[in-house]
């Protein structure tokens, strides 16, 4: 029996050692396991960004690559940039000022995704609110998002562009359009993606046939130019709708054009005027 | 009686605080002083009348258990001390258990928030949780030993047979209890898990409005959901351990009713002297059974509080999804032999059988009623018993992953290398050494032994399912012979893996995998991009010193 007691005492103190010992790890494992979560959180929701969000945010968040889902050919794309110093950088970004918004930048984005954006092509995603997706999927997909934030990301300057109302003052200061250019920016934009190619008889596949745009342009919204009225819808897709599509009338609002350009185009607002210079054959 | 400060008055603060004590304790434990209690520990004689009689007459604890034994019950064998430990084992349970609910709340909202929060907000609570998963899994193992021993050693026979009817209900609680507590983390290993077992209540043999309600009430609505999680929450922290505890106490009764049964050698056949210890060959429960029951206590909490600590550690899925099905539903291991004879019989067949199977083990006493209890009369049913284990052992490993209908080859591949829930030799490799680049399986990196080691793997797995030996291998010889030789496998494979920063410490791990096929080589046979996520936080490298997740 004393073998038994000894036996007895020593698996206990041993169990007691066992456990300071695991009382003394516990700040750093929580901190780890805290990290972790974090991580497979982001993990989910870059397959989740991936499988929803890619096509029309592209690929790295810039809205500059975006694929059709369906078809995993190259096309406009229709979201604004997420991978993008405004909406990122900062306690309050300048997107949630711009917004107005009083809460976290958590759950701007968050409350964002999970109700969408009226009056845009942003859907509803939470499934509270009638969307596909649970609230932790939109919780992993806005830790994905907010992961986009670098210093590498906020350490730049912000670039934005005050474009012009009027067509005229802004080609004042962006004079000489390199027509040849804008036919290679019409590509990389992705705009030849919905339009085609005008010169090249590459018809239209979603939007509006620019073959003609310098005659029928003027037609549009009274007291405005072709010129005036393309550089606008560029700028503003969503104020005027065009009346034909290759589909039928075209539809919106919300325009399926991107409203992103003059985001896309403040790096080099040069890019506009080579554009408009393809677009109207000088 | 004199009151604390008459003693005190007559014999000083120090003797009448110590005399106090003494009372205190001899209530306490119904009937022994400290002098008693150490002359016990010493192992000295009893005084008389014997003061170590008087717990199990008037204390509430020791009167469900015998004062004294059997001498030759006393070692290992016959009881190994299963019956004792599956007790512990539940009192273990309900004190984790009590912890854990602290920290969780029943909603499919927040549950599994709820687990992360546990491990990593918590202190102590890694511990807590894998202590009590570890527990429950021991607690099976535990009482289903306890119950092979009692039928070994012919203890279910007359006059015992309704101790093994109350244990038989016993199992059936604790396998409840344990796979009741499997859905509660919400994640894809418990829904799925849960949704599986449901899919049987749909197929049982009786007329589709009895499933369909069943199925009803147990899945809380019309599919598994908030009901469900709340209805299966109750079923583990209320009504089966209220149930257990209820048989609990019947079972012990009878225990003690009709006395431990000795060894089946020690007494003639047909006879049960199990009551009528001769005086000389009592072992008294205090001290030496209380003894060696608390040494066996203070073993098994060490052999769980060091396994949950460093050997074994609780799995975590991602969120519970229901469209998203896993490639393999995981039955827990003391429930594996349904799916693997779900492999061999059609579902309501095995639905039908096993609630038929157990009511043959419950009334089996009644009717095995030879008499005599040793082994050599025996032969026969301990030659069934044992079938009977072969036979389930056979079957859980028929329900394990393992033994299963193949996927497409190029997935399995993928799969293995980056699985959807758990690690990988891929996972595993430490985030420093997921270098940018395409590799090629085999493919030796130069100082980065971590992810040289995952492309051997990847070769491993491409020479199985293709059966040639993959380009750029140094592996063949032995992973050759064991290649799946069947449709399964891809003709003259293509494949490599590519590791990209996409953001701040996260990397994307592609797997892209092609065969052309050979009667048409305009056509992929095989074709598959596989691309997967890895932050430098998410620490799956832990995981995998675990053995039961190892990489
Ligand atoms: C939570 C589950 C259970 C608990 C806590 C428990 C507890 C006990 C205890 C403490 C004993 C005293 C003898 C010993 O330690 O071996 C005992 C005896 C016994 N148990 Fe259990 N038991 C459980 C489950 C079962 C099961 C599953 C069976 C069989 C189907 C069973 C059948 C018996 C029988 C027949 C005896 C009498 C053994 C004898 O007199 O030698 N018990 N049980």
């Amino acid at each position: 029996m004393q073998v038994k007691v000894a036996i007895g005492t020593i698996a206990l103190m041993l169990t007691m050692v066992i456990l300071g010992y695991s009382v003394l790890r516990e700040p750093t494992r929580l901190e780890h396991f805290a990290a972790a979560e974090l991580g497979r959180s982001i993990e989910t929701g870059a397959n989740l960004y991936n499988n929803n969000c890619a096509n029309c945010h592209g690929v790295d968040g810039k809205s500059e690559e975006c694929y059709d889902s369906a078809s995993g050919e190259l096309i406009g794309c229709q979201g604004l940039p997420l991978n993008y110093q405004p909406l990122l950088c900062g306690d309050a970004t300048d997107r949630m000022i711009a917004m107005n918004w009083q809460g976290t930048k958590q759950a701007f984005i968050q409350s964002t995704i999970a109700s969408g954006r009226p009056g845009t092509v942003m859907p509803t995603w939470s499934d509270q609110f009638g969307g596909p997706m649970r609230p932790d999927q939109i919780r992993n997909l806005a830790n994905f998002v907010l992961n986009w934030e670098s210093e590498e990301l906020c350490s730049g300057p912000v670039i934005t562009f005050d474009w012009a109302e009027n067509v005229e003052d802004f080609l004042a200061a962006f004079p000489d359009g390199d027509g040849a250019n804008g036919k290679a920016l019409f590509v990389t934009y992705g705009c030849s993606g919905c339009h085609g190619v005008p010169d090249e008889g590459v018809a239209a596949a979603v939007g509006p046939d620019l073959s003609a745009i310098a005659e029928t342009g003027a037609t549009r919204v009274e007291g405005q130019t072709a010129e005036q009225y393309v550089y606008h819808s560029i700028l503003l897709p969503n104020d005027f709708i065009a009346p034909e599509c290759p589909n039928g009338p075209c539809a919106g609002p919300p325009s399926a054009m991107p409203a992103n350009f003059s985001l896309r185009m403040a790096t080099n607002p040069q890019d506009m005027s080579d554009i408009l210079a393809y677009l109207f054959g000088n | 009686m004199a009151t604390f400060f008459d003693q005190v008055k007559e014999m000083g603060f120090k003797q009448a605080f110590v005399a106090k004590s003494d009372e205190a304790v001899e209530r306490l434990t119904a009937g022994m002083n400290i002098s008693d209690i150490r002359s016990a520990l010493r192992g000295d004689e009893p005084r008389r009348p014997n003061p170590r009689l008087r717990p199990h007459a008037d204390g509430f604890w020791l009167h469900i258990r015998p004062s004294f034994y059997h001498n030759e019950i006393t070692r290992v064998y016959p009881t190994f001390h299963l019956g004792w430990l599956s007790t512990f084992m539940f009192v273990w349970e309900t004190i984790t258990g009590i912890f854990l609910m602290i920290f969780y709340t029943p909603s499919p909202l927040i549950a599994y928030s709820n687990m992360w929060n546990i491990l990593s907000n918590v202190p102590l609570g890694q511990l807590m949780r894998n202590m009590h998963r570890l527990g429950a899994e021991v607690m099976v193992l535990v009482v289903a030993l306890h119950m092979l021993r009692t039928f070994v050693t012919g203890s279910y026979k007359k006059p015992r047979q309704f101790t093994w009817v109350t244990g038989m209900l016993l199992l059936v609680l604790t396998l409840m209890l344990s796979f009741s507590g499997y859905l509660l983390p919400w994640d894809q290993l418990s829904y799925w898990a849960l949704t599986v077992f449901l899919s049987g209540a749909e197929s049982a043999p009786a007329p589709p409005v009895i499933n369909q309600n069943i199925l009803l009430i147990l899945q809380g609505g019309p599919s598994l959901g908030a009901g469900g999680l709340l209805r299966w929450y109750l079923l583990h922290v209320l009504l089966m351990p209220l149930l257990l505890g209820i048989f609990f106490f019947v079972h012990y009764y009878k225990v003690v009713l009709h006395g431990f049964s000795l060894p089946p050698g020690r007494e003639e056949i047909g006879e049960d002297s199990a009551k009528r210890v001769p005086k000389n060959e009592r072992t008294y429960f205090i001290p030496d059974i209380l003894t060696s029951e608390v040494m066996w206590t203070a073993l098994l909490s060490l052999f769980l509080v060091a396994g949950a600590l460093w050997f074994w550690d609780a799995p975590l899925e991602h969120h519970a999804d229901p469209v998203v099905t896993p490639l393999h539903v995981v039955a827990p291991w003391y429930l594996s032999w349904s799916q693997g004879w779900l492999k061999l019989a059609p579902k309501t067949l095995v639905i039908g059988f096993i609630p038929a199977l157990l009511v043959a083990f419950i009334v089996m006493p009644y009717f095995e009623i030879g008499k005599s209890r040793r082994y050599a009369d025996r032969r026969v049913g301990l030659s069934i018993a044992m079938l009977f284990i072969a036979f389930m052992m056979v079957s859980n490993w028929m329900g394990t992953p393992r033994f299963r209908v193949q996927s497409s080859p190029d997935m399995e591949v993928a799969t293995k290398l980056l699985p959807q829930e758990g690690v990988s030799p891929i996972l595993g490799i430490p985030p420093d050494y997921l270098w940018e680049g395409e590799y090629l399986p085999g493919q030796v990196v130069d100082g980065n032994p971590h992810l040289t080691y995952g492309l051997e793997v990847f070769a491993q797995q491409m020479v199985r399912h293709s059966c040639t030996n993959y380009p750029g291998t140094t592996i063949g010889g032995s992973v050759l012979d064991d290649c799946e030789e069947n449709d399964h496998r891809m003709p003259d494979p293509y494949a490599t893996m590519t590791i990209t920063q996409v953001q701040n410490g996260l990397m994307g791990i592609d797997i892209n995998i092609s065969a052309l096929d050979p009667e048409n080589p305009d056509n992929y046979l095989y074709s598959l991009n596989w691309p997967s996520f890895r932050h430098v936080d998410s620490n799956y490298e832990e995981e995998c010193t675990f053995i039961n997740k190892r990489c």
